[in-house]
């Protein structure tokens, strides 16, 4: 730990064990904060009903980043000589300001787009829709949690009329008697979920794991099915059929709930079990028992996450599991239904109030009149002059410095350099705009390509709501007054609206007026805010959205009476099994397949300055099964380059077992040589704009260093 | 991404696409068209031969068997096409094609104009030119069914009420797949199949044979190299004739001689023709661009398919060029390999059956008492085929290998034995004591050792020691592994090599109790109850024995849970005729009884009269319908010569007659055989009593003996063999009276029957359990149990009914089939899985 900074004298007066919120993934794990010795130290809020005292070391760490020697304390501007160095607020926010002008004088107001981020909090990813529409009017905005949860949310949207990643609290899980979980790696990308698991094996549930790999997840439950990379949508397929074979499927609930499963019957009846195996790879006395487990559980659950929905076909994917659990009935009560396990930390309200290129807060389209009538009114501006519909993430990065693209960009809590599919690409599209202002707490990889870099304020630095994976709004508290230099992001946001000449339409006296703001904006929406207010927040331990009055509880199981949809009925979809976009072939012979490690997360920005976090993972590892290896010439604990069709880098081989034959894993959390992104596919789904992060054909050559470390 | 609205063709009108055929090619490509937003470019019409939408044809002998509902099926219903505004003319057969005036013309003055034109005729089933396959004007005689349609299968489920008797003509996998359906209605089935071994087709001669041998445990009577002439029968059928002049007597004949493409209307119209429609890459008829053929009528690169998944990449193919989406998709061929079951039995298939060349390596595993039996080739350390029967486990790596052609790995054990898809077993162990086990609180694998070492043996003891496991939790199976490991545990074992049959994952001990809780007292009531109502047909037969053994006569006898021996009560042979041995009581017989025997076996000309190595009398070769007649002549009751039970108990002739016997064996031995007879056990019991240590009978050897010795005592012996596994028994104990001798026998095979895994011989089950433990529970009652197991086998002796009695009374219509009248058809419906209320 390096001596005490003036962050530490900062938070001593306040930081007597206060509950806050890990500034990590979905979970939102509650937290105490305590200071002790200079440093904030960071446990488990046991008193918090999601994660019970649960915390990873991720969580535990989290102070770390504070008074990090590293953390950028002063704008950086780039100079004449090209290189960044430190400036003055006014200075940085003279040329981005200069910088916007000139954009749109020469190209328009499109010309100037934002990209945000899934951890902001819910009024940071409400204001910067409204900055982009208000102050830009740009049509530009678009967030990383495309690259997230855009597959998932389509999904819901089409078959339940909403999307809430779960319909129901985390603790309805220990409850069910069968779940099926696709793509998940909670053991490791959100351990504190897992106790909930656990309590269902206890009680003598069956978990059964759907993944390529067997991670520790696979190995905590009770059965492993090791699909194919890319083919979710037959697994799920094949699974309904043998329950509609064995007349184990709802027949009243179907017809009381739900329209469609006519027209699915008849794709169901070509998933015959040996047609499934060939296609999924998992023998057919897996599927029989799978099933049976399904088919016979009173409460039966089908949870997925990124590994099915991070595909070209991730909507498609994850409404064939949406059927299958359509089918098993009981959808809506308690302890059974369709769930997605959101990842980011503000996944779930960060695509709720208007940062996705399509939507305005509440989750209302942008494309319908009434909804921008209504947002216009609360913004105070005429509802003609809110642009319309935008592109999507990748698209919009593709787009950037090209015709019709934009020219100059704000990034605010976002690395895509790392987290971008086609990172080499993105990188390159990066520098050819002309104007990239990146607000963040360290120089990520992203940050050192900008000509401004605004230093911001970190988790325990600002007041703010989230809304975690369960659709509970949650508060995060102000511990401490950001380093001085630093300034939060709305305050960065108001300084530019100022200077744009916006300035009052960005002007909180609090924290607590701008999310009434937000209230206001989500009234009669989808995600309707409007009863939720801080102190219900408070008493309530969260308030599940929807809350449409300040009288109303809020809603923690969302379909108990009916679906979102305009009839009040789920709607089953007939969905096939698609390829996924590029295959292996005789030059790229096998799969790749990225996802997350315990101790890393996201784009690494922050976990990868955490020494007792890098100590455990130093470097991506590449998971190759030693059949595999073997025909690589690849030898345990060597570097390995991975190559695909747009790009190389490199991972430590690490030979198991535990991973398919014909597949490669790698985690995604580096930058550079070892960045994983710059071999992924951007292939999109043609609804949610997902690109295909999750299957894509890869050759391994093996590297000559034993000892070599990879530079990261 | 391309927006799909780019591709769709402008202008008010649309060509015509019209395709002749419906079925699952046909049927498919129009929806492969429709899902590329082609109906905006084509008004589709669609010729269908049956009266119904498209249907899933695999799915046809689940319903001829009865486990597959109808509707089920249905891939593409009537709604369907109405949905998705395609004319269907269904029902109507096109008779011709006019392709100068691009015409397709219909029966019923169907009339309809295209501009292009997808043959998807498919196929028909092939019967061969016999004597008497129609009679008096009608196309088939009576009794005398194709397997192709829905309709085939309604009729012939319709008629299986008045057989009872099945032939199937031909031993491919649709012969199979019907006969398959047929057994399980009941009926008593003969496949005649004209090559020396089944599906030539997909198997090589070993696993044909192999087949072979694997469908005649289930009853199946299979006849090889056999030419059929001729159909018997003057209205319906009686029978068959065969080349070789023999005869088969049957009521029922499925023609299933493989398919012949349709191609007369290509033909007709002028279209080139050899085997199938012929086609180029673009799967168009040569002559005629706007004419294209796929499915089994087409013939590409002078190959014709018969599978679906290559039949649905040409669907898909022509569905991308004439959608405009891939103007220039061509099909270049497909690597033709299939995952399925024949008959319950897994199989996969891919590429060739026999090595093409010298180079071609070749790797075979066979395990013929298990049926299992697999085959790779390997060229260019390619796959060049592979054939995996009775276990296809190794199918999905496999499959996936043949069909990317990617290279195998040097250990070809690896390919047959799935070694990478085991549980990982590297744990712990494998670590370095550095390694960390707990991330959240830092706790290295040494430290959780020495916590061990230092006493903290519990899992939660251990975690509160060392602070492991106490953060997220995620490694709490890993300290568990270390805990284990260091605290000297044996790697935790799977469970399911405990459950006593394979389908309920159940030990036997909590087996019993559960059933004996639950009363169930049908094998169907415990998959419903206890497996999740999955019905494991390889549990069935092992559940049945318990079953009967816990509730004796009350038992809830279901016939398709026994195996074909234990169903007619004869031990089936090679060549599918039966044995009849009658019960002999300890191999004492008298002239009346072997005089009436005698008779017996002339009358019915029974080809063999064998004297057994138990000391009985086997009457061979007997037919099944005659099963039951010479029982009631001979007057005398069954010998279990078949079953899982008590077999026969061998006597030396005693001290009534030897010059040495000490005692009265073969007074000793009736009364065990009396008392004992058809005792389900779990494997068989073979018996003997000696008079004398010189052990003539060879009692020591045996699974329970009984050897005289001086004073008067008999020593029991138990867990002896002598078969293909030598073992000589422990001795239980030393009793000093007949009554002592069958007390102790008794009560050793109650114990055997309760706590033995199914087909556990005593061989096995002695030393497993041990002879120690064996005296102190039967001998010294150290567990209190000898009352309760005296009591038990009484009362199963009580419940004891000669099964020989059902050639009076049968328990099923066409149990020996020409005997009785039919009253009925077993289906069995398709099994549901109960949700516990």
């Amino acid at each position: 730990m390096s001596p005490a900074l003036g962050i530490v004298a900062a938070i001593a007066p306040t930081a007597t064990d206060t509950a806050t919120h890990c500034p990590y993934c979905a979970f939102q794990c509650g937290v105490r904060v305590t200071e002790a010795e200079g440093a904030l130290v960071v446990v488990g809020d046991a008193d918090f009903p999601v994660n019970r005292g649960a915390l990873c070391i991720k969580g535990f760490s989290a102070g770390e980043t504070l008074d990090h020697p590293l953390r950028l304390r002063t704008p950086l501007v780039r100079s004449g000589s090209g290189d960044l160095e430190p400036a003055t607020w006014d200075e940085a926010l003279d040329r981005i300001t200069a910088g916007i002008r000139a954009s749109q004088e020469s190209f328009g107001h499109d010309s100037v787009g934002v990209f945000g981020g899934g951890s902001l909090t819910n009024e940071k990813a409400y204001l910067l829709g409204k900055f982009a529409r208000v102050a830009l009017r740009t049509r530009h905005i678009d967030y990383n949690g495309r690259f997230c949860m855009s597959s998932a949310a389509g999904a819901a949207i089409r078959a339940f009329g909403v999307d809430r990643g779960l319909p129901f609290p985390v603790e309805d899980i220990a409850d069910a008697d069968a779940i099926l979980l696709v793509g998940s790696n909670p053991a490791e990308t959100m351990p504190p979920l897992m106790q909930y698991f656990q309590a269902q094996l206890a009680k003598g549930g069956s978990l059964i794991v759907a993944d390529p790999r067997r991670t520790l997840t696979a190995k905590a439950g009770s059965m492993h099915l090791r699909l194919t990379p890319g083919t979710d949508a037959a697994l799920a397929n094949g699974l309904l059929h043998l329950l509609v074979k064995h007349g184990a499927i709802d027949l009243c609930f179907l017809d009381e709930r739900t329209e469609g499963f006519d027209e699915l019957r008849g794709v169901i009846a070509t998933y015959w079990p040996e047609r499934t195996e060939k296609i999924t790879g998992v023998p057919e006395q897996q599927l029989v028992r799978a099933a049976q487990l399904l088919g016979s559980a009173q409460r039966a659950m089908v949870l997925t996450a990124r590994g099915s929905e991070q595909q070209a076909q991730g909507v498609n994917n994850t409404l064939a599991f949406i059927n299958l659990a359509l089918a098993l009935g009981k959808r809506g009560q308690a302890f059974a239904g369709f769930g997605t396990i959101t990842g980011q930390g503000n996944g779930q309200g960060g695509r709720e109030h208007g940062q996705k290129a399509d939507q305005l807060p509440g989750y209302r389209s942008i494309t319908d009149p009434a909804a921008r009538a209504h947002v216009a009114a609360v913004w105070g501006v005429a509802p003609e002059d809110i642009p319309g519909a935008g592109v999507s993430a990748y698209e919009l990065l593709d787009g950037m410095g090209q015709e019709g693209g934009v020219h100059a960009l704000i990034i605010i809590g976002s690395n895509p350099v790392v987290s971008a599919p086609r990172a080499m690409h993105v990188e390159q599209r990066l520098r050819g705009l002309d104007l990239l202002i990146v607000a963040d707490f360290f120089l990520s990889e992203t940050a050192a390509l900008a000509d401004v870099v605004l230093p911001s304020a970190q988790w325990s630095e600002e007041e703010g709501t989230m809304t975690n994976l369960e659709g509970r709004v949650i508060r995060r508290r102000a511990i401490a007054e950001p380093p001085v230099g630093v300034r939060a992001d709305d305050e960065i946001i108001h300084a530019i609206a100022e200077r744009l000449g916006c300035g009052a339409q960005f002007e909180y006296s609090s924290k607590g007026e701008l999310f009434d703001e937000l209230r206001r904006a989500t009234a009669g929406g989808v995600a309707d805010y409007s009863g939720i207010t801080y102190d219900k927040i408070d008493a309530q331990q969260g308030v599940f959205w929807p809350c449409p009055s300040e009288d109303h509880p809020g809603t923690p199981r969302i379909f108990a009476e009916r679906f979102a949809t305009p009839n009040g009925r789920a709607r089953f979809h007939a969905v096939r099994h698609q390829a996924p976009a590029e295959e292996p072939d005789a030059e790229y012979p096998l799969y790749l397949t990225t996802g997350r490690v315990l101790t890393q997360y996201q784009s690494g920005t922050q976990t990868r300055r955490i020494e007792r976090l890098t100590r455990i993972s130093p470097e991506p590892h590449a998971e190759i099964h030693p059949v595999a290896a073997k025909r690589a010439a690849i030898i345990d604990g060597t570097l390995v380059r991975l190559v695909t069709r747009r790009g190389t880098a490199t991972a430590r081989a690490r030979l198991t077992r535990d991973i398919r034959e014909d597949t490669v894993f790698v985690p995604f959390h580096w930058g550079g040589v070892a960045s994983i992104n710059r071999l992924t596919n951007p292939a999109l789904d043609p609804m949610s704009r997902m690109p295909e992060f999750k299957v894509c054909a890869v050759r391994l050559e093996a590297q000559s260093a034993r000892q070599g470390v990879i530079s990261v | 991404m391309k927006h799909l609205e780019s591709l769709v063709v402008e202008g008010p009108v649309k060509q015509r696409l019209v395709v002749v055929g419906n079925g699952m090619v046909g049927a498919r490509f129009v929806e492969e068209l429709i899902s590329r937003g082609a109906d905006d470019r084509y008004d589709i019409v669609m010729f269908g031969d049956e009266p119904h939408g498209n249907y899933n044809r695999i799915m046809l002998s689940g319903i001829l068997a009865g486990s597959q509902a109808v509707e089920d099926t249905f891939i593409n219903p009537l709604d369907w096409y109405a949905r998705n505004d395609v004319t269907l003319h269904a029902g109507v057969r096109v008779h011709a094609i006019d392709r100068d005036a691009k015409l397709v013309h219909g029966d019923g003055h169907v009339i309809e104009p295209y501009d292009v034109l997808v043959l998807a005729t498919g196929s028909s089933p092939f019967v061969p030119p016999l004597k008497g396959l129609s009679s008096h004007g009608t196309d088939m005689k009576e009794g005398l069914f194709a397997f192709r349609t829905l309709e085939d299968c309604d009729r012939m489920i319709s008629y299986v009420p008045k057989a009872r008797t099945a032939a199937v003509i031909g031993g491919g996998l649709l012969g199979l797949e019907a006969a398959r359906g047929l057994l399980e209605r009941g009926l008593d089935v003969h496949v005649v199949h004209i090559r020396s071994h089944l599906m030539e087709m997909q198997l090589d001669s070993p696993a044909g044979l192999l087949l072979k041998a694997t469908l005649e445990g289930m009853g199946v009577t299979v006849h090889l190299d056999k030419l059929t002439s001729e159909v018997l029968g003057e209205h319906r059928v009686e029978g068959l004739a065969f080349a070789d002049g023999t005869t088969l007597p049957c009521d029922m004949v499925v023609v299933s001689a493989g398919i012949r493409p349709n191609v007369s209307l290509a033909f007709d119209a002028g279209l080139l023709v050899e085997r199938g429609i012929v086609v180029t890459d673009e799967l168009r008829c040569p002559g005629d661009p706007s004419v294209f053929a796929i499915g089994e009528c087409a013939q590409h690169r002078g190959q014709l398919y018969g599978l679906v998944a290559p039949l649905w990449e040409q669907a898909k193919a022509l569905a991308d060029r004439l959608s405009g989406r891939v103007p220039d998709a061509v099909y270049t061929g497909s690597r033709v390999s299939t995952k399925l079951k024949v008959m319950g039995v897994d199989l996969a298939v891919m590429g060739d059956q026999e090595p093409a060349s010298a180079s071609d390596e070749v790797v075979t595993y066979s395990e013929p008492t298990r049926g299992i039996y697999k085959k790779i080739i390997v060229r260019n350390g390619r796959l060049g085929g592979a054939i995996l029967l009775g276990d296809a486990s190794a199918a999905p790596m496999l499959l996936q290998a043949f069909d990317r052609g990617s290279e195998l790995p040097d250990n070809r054990a690896e390919l047959l034995f799935q070694l990478s898809a085991a549980e990982s077993a590297t744990g712990v162990a494998d670590l370095p004591s550095s390694a960390q086990i707990c991330n959240c609180n830092g706790v290295s694998k040494g430290a959780l050792v020495t916590a061990v070492e230092a006493g903290h043996c519990t899992l939660k003891s251990l975690c509160e020691a060392t602070r492991a496991g106490l953060g997220c939790g995620a490694c709490k199976s890993q300290v568990q592994q270390v805990l284990e490991l260091a605290a000297g545990d044996s790697v935790r074992e799977d469970p399911s090599v405990h459950f006593y049959v394979p389908g309920v994952p159940l030990s036997k001990s909590d087996l019993v109790e559960a059933v004996r809780e639950r009363q169930l007292k049908s094998v169907s009531a415990v998959f419903a109850q206890l497996a999740g109502g999955h019905e494991d047909p390889g549990s069935k037969v092992g559940l049945s024995s318990l079953l009967r053994t816990i509730w004796g006569a009350e038992y809830d006898d279901q016939r398709d849970a026994r195996f074909i021996n234990d169903r007619v009560h004869a031990n089936v042979q090679k060549d599918g005729t039966f044995t009849v041995v009658p019960r002999i009581f300890g191999g004492v017989t008298t002239a009346a009884e072997l005089r009436r025997i005698a008779d017996v076996a002339e009358k019915y000309a029974v080809p063999m009269v064998k004297i057994t190595g138990g000391q009985r009398i086997d009457l061979v070769g007997v037919r099944k319908d005659e099963l039951p007649s010479m029982w009631r002549e001979l007057g005398m009751p069954s010998g279990h010569a078949y079953t899982k039970s008590f077999r026969t108990c061998k006597t030396c002739i005693g001290s009534e007659y030897c010059r040495y016997g000490v005692g009265d064996s073969t007074t000793l031995g009736i009364q065990i055989e009396r008392r004992y007879q058809g005792i389900e056990t779990p494997a068989k019991l073979k018996l003997a009593t000696a008079g004398c240590p010189r052990n003539c009978s060879e009692a020591t050897t045996k699974d329970v003996g009984a050897v005289a010795i001086d004073g008067g005592k008999w020593e029991i012996y138990v867990g002896g063999a002598a078969g293909g596994h030598v073992r000589k028994g422990d001795i239980l104990v030393v009793v000093d009276s007949h009554d002592a001798v069958l007390r102790y026998m008794g009560r050793f095979m109650q114990y055997y029957r309760e706590h033995a895994k199914y087909l556990e011989r005593t061989y096995d089950f002695v030393p497993r359990v041990g002879i120690e433990k064996l005296r102190s529970i039967l001998v010294d009652d150290s567990e209190g149990l000898c009352d309760a197991l005296d009591a038990a086998i009484g009362a199963a002796v009580d419940a004891y009914v000669d099964p020989w009695q059902e050639a009076v009374d049968p328990v099923h219509p066409s149990q020996f089939a020409d005997l009785l009248e039919p009253v009925g058809v077993v289906s069995g419906p398709a099994s549901t899985w109960e949700r516990p209320e």
